[in-house]
């Protein structure tokens, strides 16, 4: 999404919706980004303690399928969540980066970091320390995003709740019909390039063979 | 406590870095949680991680609520003329009332003994103990009433050891690996200063650092490059035990592969050598791990107890290091 990311975005409802989004301004996404970090500060107020030992860390957040990235300070009074259009010039302790899903389960612990950074999904820059410890502390908070934000719009949550749930639905259904149109986009090619590493192994042991019978035929000095 | 179909059925011992993912284990169905205090006093003492004593204190309420125990791991070895952290740490965990303590250093085996006799001694995995000599010693002098076997032993071992041994054991059953010198590991302190045994972390996050390389993701310890990925390989931890290195004009990995353990498929066997319990490794992952693993053990370790056949857990793949599974020693084929 961003021409500098090294990580490419997969095609997804997020990656769609941030290309929808891209020619709007940031303005009206930072009061509501800030309203966020209280609430959820609110409920888990030990939350960031560990992250005091880093004096005031700044993390760049980057979902690499929107137009933007996240620049969070857990240590700063009251703690800091802003977008901006790129991490360029921002003096980040660490930079987090992956598809806009992956960060939100990770966030609500629905995933397991390690194994998200096992299959590349998830790639971490910087101080790998503070990195682990906000890790460690979100996921030991235990936060709940969508109740929790749910519970601060008081007899609202009942029907926000439910437009939650129905747009979860149907974000899952579109991503499932994206999946489907990128496998009928890229599957021919895809096989094409299986046969052709089959062949490259193939010949690589040819050769490896013919060079082994070459050393076996030429007598030591 | 979690209801299991019979008698016979192996304990599940699971890891908790937090206390969320304490709440995960034990909803999960763990029969016993393992942790750690927020400090050198065991092995894994990472940023952010383990338990203030308040946190032992509503962690071991929830836990007992539910039937299930709380081993507290103190297990690393305390640095020399300075055991407060580590006896502060024994005396703490027989005051709030934990089930087990698990401990590795033999002074610090004494102290538990001599001050608090009732509470149950375990023998750490980083005591190295894989003799039936070895842990019938730390049974007649210090009462241990389990030893978790380091990861060296095969299963047919590990028989032996439970026909002859005094002691319950408990093997590790899904997880990170190590080069299997449990305790004696130099590798960590030989690149940061830092290891396991005394400090309490291994590799510390402090000497670690990622770069993306073009499509390749380099990983380096404490300055060394440790291995390079390229796009989309699986990844593993930055220990210098599992890096990749050029010897004799070939790279690979010298010392072991990112591999996990998994035991699911050997579950019978280790039921019918006698181990008593089973240990999930894991401290340092998160609660979506914690409650992933468990859920899967605790249903093949039932179906093992009536005998059935323990199907594969596909999605344990996910959570593999490196992508891939390994019996380990248990299996080993190699002297």
């Amino acid at each position: 999404m961003k021409p500098d990311s090294p990580m490419t975005p997969p095609l997804s409802p997020t990656l769609l919706a941030g290309m929808a989004l891209r020619p709007l301004p940031l303005a009206p996404l930072r009061p509501i980004l800030a309203l966020v970090m209280a609430a959820v500060v609110k409920r888990h107020p030990r939350m960031f303690d560990p992250l005091r030992d880093f004096g005031d860390p700044v993390f760049v957040i980057d979902p690499v399928d929107l137009p933007f990235v996240f620049v969070l300070r857990p240590a700063a009074q009251p703690v800091g969540l802003r977008a901006e259009r790129t991490a360029e010039g921002i003096a980040a302790t660490a930079t987090i980066r992956g598809p806009l899903p992956v960060l939100l389960d990770l966030l609500e612990g629905r995933i397991d970091g390690d194994a998200m950074f096992f299959s590349r999904e998830l790639t971490i820059s910087g101080d790998t320390e503070a990195v682990l410890a906000l890790r460690n502390s979100v996921d030991g908070a235990g936060v709940e995003l969508v109740p929790e934000l749910l519970s601060f719009l008081g007899p609202l949550a009942v029907p926000a709740g439910k437009a939650v749930d129905l747009a979860a639905r149907v974000a899952r259904r579109f991503d499932d019909d994206l999946q489907l149109l990128t496998d009928a986009l890229t599957g021919p090619g895809l096989r094409r390039v299986e046969a052709q590493a089959a062949r490259i192994r193939a010949l690589e042991e040819r050769i490896a063979k013919l060079e082994k019978r070459a050393k076996g035929k030429v007598s030591p000095t | 406590m979690n209801a299991t179909p019979s008698s016979k059925a192996m304990e599940l011992v699971c890891p908790a870095g937090t206390p969320a993912a304490l709440r995960a284990a034990v909803d999960a169905g763990a029969d016993a949680v393992y942790l750690g205090f927020r400090d050198a006093t065991n092995a894994r003492n990472f940023p952010g991680l383990n338990f203030s004593r308040e946190d032992l204190k509503e962690g071991l309420a929830y836990a007992h609520g539910k039937g299930t125990k709380v081993f507290v791991a103190i297990n690393t070895f305390p640095a020399a003329g300075e055991p407060g952290p580590w006896h502060g740490a024994v005396d703490d965990a027989a005051m709030l009332g934990a089930d087990a303590v698990i401990l590795a250093d033999i002074g610090l085996i004494d102290y538990a003994a001599r001050k608090h006799p009732d509470l149950r001694r375990h023998l750490s995995v980083q005591a190295s103990a894989s003799s039936i000599e070895a842990i019938a010693f730390y049974v007649r002098e210090f009462g241990i009433r389990r030893a978790v076997l380091p990861r060296v032993l095969t299963v047919a071992e590990i028989a032996a050891i439970n026909a002859a041994a005094p002691v319950e054991t408990e093997v590790f059953a899904f997880g990170g690996l190590c080069v299997m010198a449990e305790g004696r590991c130099s590798l960590s302190s030989y690149v940061t200063g830092q290891s396991p045994n005394i400090c309490g972390v291994c590799s510390p996050a402090s000497h670690v650092r990622y770069e993306e390389d073009g499509d390749t993701m380099v990983s380096r310890l404490g300055g060394i490059t440790i291995n390079t990925f390229d796009r989309d390989e699986p990844a593993g931890y930055p220990t210098l035990c599992k890096g990749r290195f050029v010897a004799n004009g070939e790279t690979g990995y010298l010392f072991e592969e990112p591999t996990s353990l998994n035991t699911l498929q050997i579950l019978p066997d280790l039921m019918k050598a006698g181990v008593t319990a089973l240990k999930i490794e894991g401290r340092q992952r998160g609660r979506a791990y914690v409650a992933q693993v468990v859920s899967e053990f605790r249903k093949a370790v039932d179906a093992a107890a009536r005998g059935q056949t323990v199907a594969a857990a596909v999605g344990l793949d996910a959570v593999t290091e490196g992508g891939r599974q390994t019996a380990g020693a248990y299996r080993k084929s190699w002297h």
